[in-house]
């Protein structure tokens, strides 16, 4: 076990992040014990580790946000399980991380969010994420409801980027 | 009980009603959420509808309900706010019609609980209210419509927990049995880890053995598998974004299943089914990993339609080319 000393950690960056997402704060209870790791289905393919990015959380290890492993969490909430501690919320943490990186410009390749393009547009455009919904469509004013919604979202981004892209094909 | 928790209290139902737990849902109003990926696999909801139609429960759908919007927020596409805002606005819909929800999909189940879970979190109630309050100067609907339910009647079930705690009743109903065939369960990782719907910590903690119990009760024979509480590969996405790993995850876990004899796999949730049983996905694993895996899935409704006789195309729907379903359609019903 690695032995800390208070110039390990800093907390600026765990502040700015409990600010965003008042349920981080809870990870300062984390004490290192790895079940989250043991049981995590993305660390028996990847290098997905939730122990260390906690842990680089905690010392203001601001790296993490360019590290391509938060984008490798399944959020399955197995970690929440098997944590023997009470209320830390490893999910949430990596998805409150994968918005700092957006942020940041450090985010997702473009080409993994072309994957979300068709997904986006059936979501905004009928509701739904599959070709039509099994039964009747969904009403008008309701599709313009979740447009409403989703404004000055990321899904609004990536459908007006279809949108553009459909349009220099057709040119 | 909290205000964001509206999962149905199934021990309460079962201490009023010991003989005959049906009894509850006699006169209440249910409705099934409409989970998108049934459009695969309509079995999913026919299964459950004919069921509770020939229990003589008085059930719907929601014409105005949504997609839960899980998979944008899962994937940073949507903020928290927005989430909880779809979400509210699906209970609102589905609380103007029906007592009980009933949910197909462990990912829709999961959503609404978190949507509303978020809402305990004052900057995000914050936003969801502004959300609401544009959507009432935009619209030309009931501004009632758009407004946080404190204590809304509505309470949740998810399909698994719904056909457990009336077993007796739905075993009535079937014409065939399992036949002794061995059957590999799958829970997926929101119902198995989910904590949102869970009352207790010994709720949430003790062992998950439902389904096991279900497909003895049906003459089949559980099986038990090394992978039986991993993910089935779908890991939000993952198996878009990162297929290799991810079709790995779903290899080993039908590979176990295969390993151990069983004759298929069960479980309750739609996403679970499309990514362990899609072709396209069957094929790029035996390229990648070098077995050709042909254990067919099935999503226990499914498998109710399939028992109580349904037609073929009723119960798995013959657009789905999984390998030897067809096999245990026969077996069973022969």
């Amino acid at each position: 076990m690695d032995e800390y000393s208070d110039s390990d950690w800093n907390w600026e960056f765990y502040k700015e992040l409990v600010e965003d997402v008042e349920e981080n704060k809870n990870i300062i209870q984390c004490i290192n014990c790895g079940k989250c790791v043991g049981d995590c289905p993305a660390a028996k393919v990847s290098n997905f580790n939730s122990r260390i990015i906690i842990q680089k959380v905690l010392q203001g290890d601001e790296s993490v946000l360019k590290d391509s492993d938060i984008w490798h969490c399944y959020l399955c909430e197995r970690c929440k399980r098997v944590c023997p501690k009470d209320n830390i919320n490893i999910p949430l943490l990596i998805i409150n991380l994968r918005n700092e990186s957006f942020k940041k410009g450090y985010g997702p390749k473009y080409n993994d969010l072309r994957k979300y393009v068709e997904m986006a547009e059936r979501f905004l455009m009928s509701g739904v994420v599959v070709e039509e919904a099994l039964g009747e469509p969904l009403p008008q004013e309701r599709i313009k409801e979740l447009n409403e919604i989703c404004n000055f979202a990321r899904i609004k981004y990536v459908f007006k980027a279809s949108k553009t892209n459909k349009k220099k094909k057709k040119k | 009980m909290d205000f964001t928790n509206l999962a149905l209290d199934l021990e309460d139902i079962e201490k009023k009603y010991p003989e005959n737990p049906l009894e509850y849902f006699k006169d209440k109003k249910l409705c099934l959420f409409k989970a998108c990926l049934e459009k695969y696999f309509p079995g999913v909801r026919w299964g459950i509808q004919d069921l509770l139609e020939e229990l003589n429960l008085n059930i719907s759908t929601c014409m105005n309900q949504t997609c839960c919007s899980g998979t944008f927020f899962q994937r940073n596409l949507i903020t928290r706010a927005q989430f909880a805002a779809i979400n509210e606005r699906n209970i609102w819909e589905l609380n103007n019609q029906a007592d009980l929800i009933l949910f197909s999909c462990n990912g829709c189940y999961n959503s609404l609980m978190r949507g509303r879970e978020f809402l305990r979190y004052p900057d995000v109630r914050r936003k969801t209210e502004e959300i609401f309050n544009i959507l009432k100067q935009k619209t030309n609907e009931n501004p009632e419509n758009y407004q946080i339910l404190e204590h809304p009647e509505l309470k949740f079930i998810h399909d698994l927990d719904f056909i457990y705690l009336i077993k007796e009743a739905v075993l009535n109903t079937l014409k065939f049995d399992l036949k002794d065939l061995k059957v590999a369960i799958h829970y997926g990782c929101h119902y198995l880890n989910l904590s949102r719907d869970k009352k207790t910590p010994e709720n949430y903690v003790k062992d998950k053995t439902k389904l096991e119990e279900l497909v003895e009760l049906f003459g089949g024979k559980p099986v038990d598998y090394q992978e039986r509480e991993s993910c089935c590969g779908w890991g939000a996405s993952q198996l878009v974004i990162h297929p290799k790993e991810a079709l790995k995850i779903t290899y080993n876990k039908l590979k176990s299943a295969e390993n151990v004899g069983a004759d298929f796999i069960l479980m309750p949730c739609p996403t679970c089914l499309y990514t362990l049983s899609k072709p396209e996905y069957r094929e790029k694993m035996h390229k990648w990993y070098g077995d050709k895996l042909d254990i067919p899935s099935i999503h226990l409704n499914e498998l109710i339609a399939i028992l109580r006789g349904c037609e073929e195309e009723r119960c798995i729907t013959m657009r789905r080319k999984t390998p030897r379903i067809e096999e245990i359609f026969e077996i069973i019903t022969q």
